[in-house]
């Protein structure tokens, strides 16, 4: 489990918004599934989560699967994996003395539980790339 | 880039698995894509930034080979995207 946090100089309200509707400036330009470091990407109330490229492409990110402004947002989240590997966020927005503190808890659910830790061989593995790479001695 | 999002394309993906069986120059990684040789070496450089691949000269081309040891895990990539991701939202908050 990855947990992390940080203390935004603003009300819970307005850390809920900026992390739900202006996920396009603070997502990492260069972790972007479209390579388009401007891509819009958007988490929405009714479930959606997903990113789209100025040239229309658009790729699912996940899906909300809880919304509760402004306290907790809980995400299904593919980067990293695809959609049938699934890990979980929890985003917490808590008051506290000076704005709001935002924790994120990120972890393996059922289906991912078995790339999370073990990166190297394990997830090359489901690229169906690392077998035959190491077979060739070549490669290290 | 890192490793796991760079394989978030499928012209990447196919490059590594046409790698996966042996070392390939440019040019024969070319003929093997319908895009253009220039396209293929921008996403060679993607994948070698990454650390997924790396080449070796080989006269006038250069021949590129899978990097097993590039493949990070899925908690190193998430751990890194939040460390980026809360320190932008901290700034977003200050505007």
């Amino acid at each position: 489990m990855i947990e992390k946090s940080v203390l935004l100089a603003c009300e819970p309200e307005r850390a809920f918004t900026l992390f739900t509707e202006r996920a396009s400036d603070w997502w990492p330009a260069p972790l972007r599934h479209t390579d388009d470091a401007r891509s819009e990407i958007r988490m929405l109330a009714g479930g959606r989560f997903w990113e789209r490229a100025s040239d229309g492409r658009e790729v699912e990110l996940g899906r909300v699967t809880a919304w509760e402004p402004p306290q907790r947002l809980i995400l299904d989240f593919y980067p990293g994996t695809d959609p049938e590997h699934p890990t979980e966020v929890v985003v917490r927005f808590a008051d506290e003395a000076g704005g709001t503190r935002i924790i994120v808890a990120h972890g393996p659910k059922s289906e991912s539980a078995d790339r999370w830790q073990d990166g190297a061989p394990r997830f090359a593995q489901a690229w169906d790339l690392v077998l035959a790479a190491l077979a060739d001695q070549s490669f290290m | 880039m890192h490793a796991l999002d760079a394989l978030g394309n499928p012209v990447r993906r196919d490059i590594l698995r046409a790698l996966r069986t042996s070392p390939l120059a440019v040019g024969e990684l070319a003929e093997r894509f319908p895009v253009s040789r220039p396209a293929i070496s921008r996403h060679l450089r993607v994948l070698e930034d990454a650390g997924l691949v790396e080449h070796r000269a080989q006269g006038a081309s250069s021949v590129y080979a899978v990097r097993v040891q590039g493949f990070a895990s899925v908690r190193d990539f998430l751990d890194e995207f939040w460390e980026t991701a809360l320190s932008r939202l901290e700034e977003l908050a200050r505007e």
